[in-house]
């Protein structure tokens, strides 16, 4: 059944590059979707689509193993090989005598193959998966593996025409630079990681309600949950970071209660333990109507939230 | 020294394999982790009674998989991080004890026991987080379980020996596999990715003049374990009187008359800890 955008998998229309002088494998492809949800482009010849790729990348590349003029792989490499199209999933076709010797999957980059001769309802699902496995691999955040801001807007977006009563919470960290600075990296990972697990289990332990976990990057952090859950969450996340971020530093700093790092203008200065700062925005009666008005809402009351150096919360209520 | 730990007698080998947990406290978890109003606090006053699920559930928050390994040592930070599914998996993937719960219930009264004792001295002397040392405390005999359940035979030529030579529990594994339960302990807290500052407790409670970075919390254990056999609370495999180390009394800058104190509030809470009815 071919069904319209508005109820396929994707949330635009999307686009592929078929590169293969086998008439009948483009005549089939473009049976599977309407055009309007996956629209072909189809080369015969793999060098003509090259400059094509790099100009304007498509969001699916299939390379056909018969190409004549330059070996699929190749293709394959060239798109694997750059990181800007590193993203782009690559789907190589090939003939059953093409894989009898295995092959080295970390040479050939690619995301998916299909072998002849094709069976129409597995290439039209095996491309949907690709396409799925690629969206969503690429928003999430490569450190918590939590959903990045594609699906945060999207989520918030979606509430907003839904018309559903939500409150998103803002969370990010005080004094994590400093902490990054001094101890690196790595350590600063940990506290990122640390502060994902919390927040994900808090949200998640209110059962049966609708709620969303995003990581915008960084330390900034992302939940919804409905309005009448939000502060008490709030107050949860803070008592347990403030519990257990002591434990990220060295037992002297600890001790202390503060470290020595440097600041943006490169002179040493003391600086408290970290906080978590929470701003809340809360959407009730259809007040707002767009995503941007929700984060510069957000921002607003994030620099609210900053002014107190412990962990806090700031929620914002006025009514539409 | 990887994933196992051989003995000099026989070349037995101690594996770092699944250990059982008591029934009564399994059963109690399992209860409120399907309770959706049941809070992390109470889950982890009721896990904090097991040495070998709190040591799972510790192995578990500290494993490379989570990005923080090594940082966290107590129960409820533990269960924070961990969230509820994976507490449920770690539930359904864990065996009682049967047979042995007979044979063990006396070691698991005295790691209790001695859990209550490091965190009222951990207070007394004034340290942070006497919930870090309660931790400590609980797991210093964990050694002790993994033979008995691993190696049955040679935890019978142990008790034994303690019998007819009447020596300490650690002299007799000592005599039998050639290492105490303090060695097993440094094994598996290494590999399990405990944090640095358990694992030196756990490795150095016999002999915390030897701890390198924690000698406190080391110096701690060692003094709860001289005072809950001193109440004779539980039973650790001997009922011989244990040698306090001065040592530990001046890291911790107790007099008498504090360990007075200490022992004051150990008789008053035992008496709640036996209320707890398995």
């Amino acid at each position: 059944m071919i069904e319209s955008l508005e109820k396929s998998l994707f949330t635009r229309r999307q686009t592929a590059f078929l590169l293969s002088p086998d008439v009948s494998l483009a005549a089939m492809l473009r049976s599977l979707w309407p055009p309007d949800v996956l629209g072909f482009t189809v080369f015969e010849k793999g060098g003509r689509a090259i400059e094509h790729l790099f100009t304007d990348p498509p969001d699916l590349l299939i390379v056909d193993n018969r190409l004549t003029d330059i070996p699929a792989t190749e293709v394959a490499n060239l798109v694997k090989s750059e990181n800007v199209y590193r993203q782009l999933p690559v789907v190589m076709c090939v003939d059953p005598v093409d894989v009898e010797t295995p092959w080295n999957w970390n040479l050939i980059e690619v995301d998916d193959f299909l072998v002849r001769p094709f069976n129409p309802s597995e290439v039209r699902d095996r491309i949907n998966l690709t396409l799925c496995r690629a969206m969503r691999a690429l928003d999430a955040n490569p450190l918590s593996k939590l959903p990045g801001n594609t699906s945060i807007i999207q989520r918030i977006q979606q509430l907003i025409e839904t018309g559903e009563d939500f409150a998103l919470a803002y969370c990010d960290l005080d004094y994590f630079k400093s902490y990054n600075d001094k101890y690196g990296f790595s350590r600063g990972d940990e506290v990122l990681m640390m502060t994902a697990r919390l927040i994900v289990n808090t949200i998640r332990s209110y059962h049966g309600i609708m709620s969303f976990v995003g990581h915008v990057g960084g330390d900034d952090f992302v939940f919804i949950l409905p309005p009448d859950k939000v502060e008490d969450a709030c107050q949860r996340i803070i008592a347990a970071f403030d519990d257990i971020v002591p434990h990220f530093y060295d037992p002297d700093d600890r001790k202390q209660g503060a470290i020595t790092s440097v600041d943006r203008e490169g002179k040493a200065r003391v600086f408290p333990l970290m906080a978590v700062s929470i701003a809340v925005v809360v959407n009730t009666g259809g007040r707002l109507t767009h995503y941007g008005e929700v984060s510069s809402i957000a921002m607003g009351l994030k620099k609210k939230a900053k002014e107190n150096p412990r962990s806090c919360y700031v929620i914002d209520r006025r009514q539409g | 020294m990887d994933d196992d730990l051989k003995t000099s007698v026989r070349g037995e080998i101690l594996q770092v394999a699944d250990l059982p947990t008591l029934p009564d406290v399994l059963e109690e978890v399992t209860r409120l982790v399907e309770d959706p109003d049941a809070s992390t606090e109470a889950i982890a006053k009721v896990i904090s009674r097991d040495q070998v699920l709190s040591a799972k559930v510790l192995k578990m928050v500290n494993s490379p998989i989570y990005g923080f390994p090594g940082r966290i040592s107590s129960i409820q930070h533990a269960l924070v991080l961990l969230g509820f599914n994976v507490i449920r998996g770690i539930i359904i993937s864990t065996s009682v004890f049967d047979m042995m719960v007979q044979n063990m219930k006396g070691l698991w009264e005295h790691s209790l026991g001695c859990a209550t004792a490091c965190n009222i001295i951990a207070r007394r002397a004034g340290f942070e987080d006497p919930e870090e040392y309660a931790v400590a405390g609980l797991l210093h005999d964990l050694g002790k379980v993994v033979t008995a359940v691993q190696l049955p035979d040679l935890h019978g030529a142990i008790l034994s020996t303690v019998r007819d030579k009447d020596v300490t529990y650690l002299q007799a594994e000592k005599d039998v596999m050639g290492f105490g339960h303090d060695r097993i302990n440094a094994w598996l807290a290494r590999h399990w990715g405990l944090p640095p500052n358990i694992r030196e407790a756990m490795a150095r409670h016999h002999a915390p003049q030897l701890a390198e970075f924690y000698k406190p919390m080391a110096c701690v254990v060692h003094l709860g374990d001289f005072l809950v056999r001193l109440f004779e609370f539980g039973n650790s495999g001997d009922d011989q009187t244990a040698y306090l180390r001065p040592e530990a009394l001046l890291e911790l800058n107790f007099k008498m008359s504090d360990l007075d104190k200490v022992m004051d509030e150990m008789a008053e809470q035992f008496i709640e800890v036996s209320d707890v009815t398995f």
